[in-house]
């Protein structure tokens, strides 16, 4: 784990106090010099490969050919091939980078500063493994930022509670997934199943905790990126709790605009199959994230089944049933959360194991396994 | 909020004062205790504050017997007091046997381990298996250039490694964290966790029936044949055993090389040279299984592991 690693604490001891004693105008430039050194020593070659792309993204005529390199490479290392760069925190990176190709198009990032681009870029406790953050967002958090006491207490309990989260609870169910190996009955692998959607949960979690954290320290504030998910009481609050940033940065970067444009077609007659084909696309390129793998496009598209099957519920339920006052009562939040976490569990099998064996697995799971 | 980091500043300077002796008073109790040693978890996490341990408390007042092998010296199957080690240690109550077996462990790691403890141990008993040393030892031991060449072995970044030392030198929960970890639960926190996550609902039902195992009809055999001859040096396996069996003599220390075969093999002469060349100084014990003793073909019962430690211990003196 890269947060663990020494050098990484000198490098960002480094930038705390750099950050901390200078004047604040030179706050941009400290968190480039030090999120490059960072970049660079944990990514070697592939650091001239992402400054690359950041000087094309600040040219805003060069914004294109930016983002079809960007998605490229993205493409590229989510094909599961072998290479001999390491892509650090590309996939985090690489919708950082198209978000604000995206937002200076649509003339919502008016200047853009080089140095602003870069602290932004190589911002090192979000490098990892998010949040996914947005720029004008981050500017202005880096503007107001103080390293004050109280932040840099709240920001180690943060951290604590991350590293808590993961070596504790984590790496603990992480044995009970490997298990996954061994099981034979439908017992054994629910248990594992379950295991596994804490596990995820967990991990992931405690990662943002810990960049969060080290953000807060700074006095820079980073977007959250869990809100207790397996209490979502429906498959669209998941995705409002679970990855937030990537939900929202799919929201506004493949589902809006997708929708806007088939309305723009004969579709607009039929919003339903738009917001099917939104939703389904949408997730699609979500599970691409991921991984260019059938089980995570399988992954994706389970998911924007769900959508839309949600969606389509809703819209299609009477209203004297979708407001019956049972729905408001708590036998109805207990079992609108289990069904949910069920669903969402289920579809952890295809993310969890590749496709031969995830079959296996959901089998084995309902039973039809010989 | 200053006070509040100061004052948990100051309470972590405190409590690290704390943490080396309750760490040799963990480390006695753990490896020098009444009971039988084994790792608790069969992985190589706590090989090496082991090792860290025998390093730095060198002299000891029992006669020190290191078990190195697989998972039929680990006992995979059995209870830590039915492993071979354990057998030996109630034969010969008066020696201090480790047992460091570890699923899958083979011969080269025992070789690079035994170099960091032989000074620290009066006699080895190495099972003569695979050749390859485990790709994690460099992160858990000092491992030499030349075995990092000879085992294919990654060194541990330099950089990293030097900032870990330094901050372990001068932070001793951090530098500890790992041999306390093993004192404490025998393996690793997680690994202590995930095994005992069952213990609560255990505990509230009725205590399971002892485990109880078949008689063995069949015996197990040991030989060491010895006679003058040439010495083999041809395959990795025997340069590993000539490399360790020089070792022992260069230090003034005994190893045992415990060869399993299942089927007679017939050909005794590689050995009995070896244990001409090296005696006495070291010995290969060619020990005999029939499967009708083992669970599954390779691994001992109970009374087959007892048969084995019995035939073992007098092997532990030079002959």
């Amino acid at each position: 784990m890269i947060f663990t690693d020494l050098r990484f604490v000198a490098l960002f001891l480094g930038c705390w106090i750099s950050f901390a004693v200078l004047p604040k105008r030179f706050r941009a430039a400290v968190l480039t010099f030090w999120g490059a050194a960072f970049y660079a020593v944990y990514a070697g070659p592939f650091f001239a490969v992402v400054l690359l792309l950041a000087l094309l993204t600040f040219f805003r005529r060069m914004g294109w050919l930016a983002a079809i390199a960007t998605v490229a490479l993205l493409a590229y290392f989510k094909a599961d091939t072998t290479s001999v760069l390491v892509p650090l925190g590309f996939s985090y990176l690489a919708f950082e980078l198209l978000h604000v190709v995206a937002e200076r198009r649509r003339g919502r990032i008016e200047s853009l500063s080089l140095i602003d681009l870069l602290a932004f870029i190589f911002f090192a406790p979000a490098r990892i493994a998010g949040p996914i953050k947005r720029y004008p967002d981050f500017v202005a958090a880096v503007r107001d930022a103080e390293p004050s006491s109280e932040n840099v207490y709240r920001g180690l309990l943060r951290i604590l509670f991350g590293f808590a989260k993961k070596f504790f609870l984590a790496d603990v169910l992480a044995l009970t997934v490997a298990e996954s190996a061994y099981v034979a009955t439908a017992k054994q692998a629910w248990i594992v199943v379950f295991a596994f959607a804490l596990r995820i949960w967990l991990d992931f979690s405690a990662y943002s905790d810990i960049a969060i954290g080290l953000g807060r320290t700074l006095g820079i504030v980073l977007p959250e990126n869990f809100r207790a998910p397996y209490l979502a009481r429906n498959i669209r609050d998941f995705w409002e709790r679970w990855h937030i940033t990537l939900s929202h940065w799919v929201r506004d970067y493949v589902f809006t605009p997708l929708g806007r444009s088939m309305f723009r077609t004969p579709l607009r007659n039929t919003p339903v199959i738009i917001a099917v084909v939104s939703y389904l696309v949408t997730f699609a390129v979500v599970g691409a994230w991921h991984g260019l793998t059938p089980a995570f496009l399988i992954w994706g598209v389970y998911h924007g089944v769900l959508l839309s099957l949600y969606h389509v519920i809703r819209l299609k339920t009477p209203a004297r049933i979708a407001d019956h006052p049972w729905y408001g009562s708590r036998a109805a939040r207990v079992a609108s959360i289990a069904i949910t976490f069920f669903a969402v569990a289920v579809g952890w099998v295809p993310f969890m194991l590749p496709l031969p064996k995830a079959a296996k697995m959901l089998a084995l799971m309902f039973g039809v396994a010989r | 909020m200053k006070r509040r980091l100061a004052f948990l500043l100051l309470w972590l300077v405190l409590l690290d004062q704390g943490v080396p002796p309750l760490l040799e008073h963990l480390e006695r109790k753990h490896y020098e205790g009444t009971t039988t040693f084994r790792f608790a978890n069969s992985d190589l996490f706590a090989l090496g504050p082991l090792v860290d341990y025998l390093r730095a408390h060198p002299r000891h007042d029992s006669r020190r017997v290191v078990f190195f092998g697989n998972s039929m010296i680990f006992g995979y199957f059995l209870d830590a007091e039915d492993a071979i080690p354990a057998q030996f240690q109630k034969l010969r109550p008066d020696l201090r046997v480790y047992n460091a077996g570890v699923n899958g462990q083979e011969i080269g790691t025992s070789y690079v381990v035994a170099k960091d403890i032989i000074d620290s141990v009066d006699v080895l008993y190495v099972q003569v298996v695979g050749v390859n040393a485990n790709p994690m030892l460099p992160a858990m031991l000092p491992v030499g250039d030349d075995d990092l060449r000879r085992f294919h072995l990654t060194p541990p970044d330099r950089v990293e490694h030097a900032l870990q030392s330094r901050l372990g030198r001068v932070w001793h929960l951090y530098g500890l964290n790992d041999r306390l970890q093993a004192a404490l639960f025998g393996t690793s926190t997680r690994v202590f966790i995930y095994m005992h996550k069952t213990d609560v609902l255990r505990a509230l039902r009725a205590a399971p029936p002892a485990r109880s195992w078949p008689p063995i009809r069949d015996h197990i055999s040991v030989r060491a044949p010895r006679k003058a001859g040439p010495v083999r040096n041809a395959t990795e396996q025997q340069k590993i055993k000539n490399d360790l069996a020089a070792l022992a003599r260069a230090h003034g220390k005994r190893v045992v090389f415990v060869e399993f075969e299942w089927t007679n093999n017939g050909d005794d002469d590689e050995v009995a040279a070896f244990n001409a060349a090296y005696a006495p100084f070291a010995e290969t014990v060619i020990v005999h299984v029939p499967p009708d003793v083992t669970f599954d073909g390779q691994h001992p019962m109970p009374a087959s592991a007892a048969q084995i430690a019995q035939a073992l211990v007098p092997y532990g003196a030079a002959r």
